[in-house]
């Protein structure tokens, strides 16, 4: 367990101390040195693109150019790859000598990646988090608390919201929404005995996230029991019913049921 | 140079399974949601067929601009060509894992009932119906077999039929 919280101090660290920060949750920015660049300081849109890409695709190893100049540019050529390439070490290296190698993009003959270690990603940082809270989850749950707090810190909204049209956006975008989902439920289900009003908010967090994910108002009717708010427990699960017909045309799960049952026959 | 968006429609679809227990039997439900990346648009869906048909929609929009230039007999031939391609797709497809994730009951009473169907040619006396509880927990692959063998079976039905008939007129 030592271990998980040694991880925990090192990427809480790493968020305050690397050359490179860059938000992608939300809206985009990047921090050099700690200092927001202003996005002037990008020229063309289609580098900012390039380097989002990069983001997107930083667990497939060593990218080819080919791909990228496929995915992003459809009928483009060398050259302008150049150009958003030279663009993104401009920003993010601007004193950098000639003809000395990147530190940040990795070259390797014509694939290229992000250097992981010296760039701080928020995304990255999320995932990294939620892994703890699981890991930890069960055997210290004080743990994971701190991991799922930490997580749900970085959420500041959606994965590139001005990119929901691109297709190479899509899966990053949807993996980040299932963990901070989980990361959401899981500690509203730890806080619900000994914190019922913050399990009920962090609750309804997932429900603006995914208005149909049931398990987030079994959650919020379990708080209110607690909480001894009998009517809003039952208006919660009247909302479930409508919003579950409504998207899905069908009933709450048993589990669901059964509570709603128990909360109505408390005199 | 500028993309073509026109020319591609990319879908995410998200599958999200509720294992439950009711009336002491376990069941499997699954809710999921499609989303059209390059619209915006998204559905939500307990059965599998509301997001083929989302999917088929969208297909057909981007036919329908794509041919936007083209003479109104073109732009017919060439969306029902279209939609033949995703037909086949859809029918020749996965159709028995699509009812399977859609209602793995159903399926397993369709493929009884298929068997019940086969049986009952054969006689009453044989008619008594299959159970189905080893099959609760059956995979697809098992389905697929189940399914192949039910066709065989068929065949060999009517191979005795039509050996019993053959019999009867002799009498």
């Amino acid at each position: 367990m030592s271990q998980l919280l040694d991880t925990l101090d090192k990427l809480k660290t790493f968020q305050k101390n690397a050359p490179i920060r860059i938000q992608t949750l939300g809206q985009f920015n990047l921090w050099r040195n700690n200092t927001k660049i202003d996005p002037k300081e990008w020229g063309r849109d289609k580098t900012i693109q390039l380097l989002q890409y990069f983001i997107s695709n930083r667990h497939r190893h060593a990218l080819h150019k080919e791909k990228i100049m496929d995915h992003l540019w459809e009928e483009g050529d060398d050259r302008d790859f150049k150009v958003a390439l030279h663009g993104i070490n401009k920003v993010l290296e601007p004193e950098r000598p000639p003809r000395t190698e990147p530190t940040y993009i990795i070259r390797q003959g014509i694939s290229y990646q992000l250097n992981l270690e010296r760039i701080w990603i928020d995304v990255e940082a999320l995932e990294k988090y939620v892994i703890i809270g699981n890991e930890a989850l069960g055997e210290n749950n004080t743990i994971s608390k701190k991991a799922y707090k930490s997580a749900i810190e970085i959420y500041q909204g959606i994965y590139l919201p001005n990119r929901i049209y691109e297709d190479w956006s899509s899966e990053e975008r949807e993996k980040t929404q299932m963990l901070i989902l989980g990361a959401y439920i899981t500690l509203a289900e730890i806080l619900v005995e000994e914190n019922p009003t913050e399990s009920i908010r962090l609750a309804q967090n997932a429900i603006s996230i995914d208005p149909t994910w049931e398990d987030a108002y079994r959650l919020q009717m379990q708080a209110y029991r607690i909480k001894g708010n009998r009517p809003q427990a039952i208006k919660t699960y009247q909302k479930c019913v409508d919003v579950l017909d409504e998207e899905y045309g069908i009933d709450p799960l048993p589990e669901t049921k059964k509570l709603i049952k128990e909360i109505e026959e408390i005199s | 140079m500028a993309k073509k968006p026109e020319q591609t429609a990319s879908f995410m679809v998200r599958f999200h399974q509720k294992i439950f227990e009711e009336d002491g039997e376990s069941n499997v439900q699954w809710r999921g949601k499609v989303s059209h990346v390059q619209g915006g648009d998204e559905q939500r869906f307990s059965d599998f067929k509301e997001a083929v048909t989302f999917i088929q929609e969208k297909l057909s929009e981007l036919t329908l601009e794509a041919t936007k230039e083209h003479s109104p007999e073109q732009r017919e031939g060439i969306l029902k060509k279209s939609l033949d391609m995703w037909k086949t797709v859809a029918q020749v497809g996965p159709k028995v894992i699509m009812d399977t994730i859609k209602d793995p009951k159903k399926q397993i009473a369709q493929i009884q009932d298929q068997i019940q169907d086969q049986i009952s040619h054969l006689g009453d006396e044989i008619g008594e119906k299959v159970h189905i509880d080893q099959w609760r927990n059956a995979s697809r692959s098992d389905f697929k077999k189940v399914k192949k063998s039910i066709n065989e079976l068929a065949g060999e039905i009517k191979k005795l039929h039509a050996k019993i008939d053959k019999l009867s007129k002799k009498k």
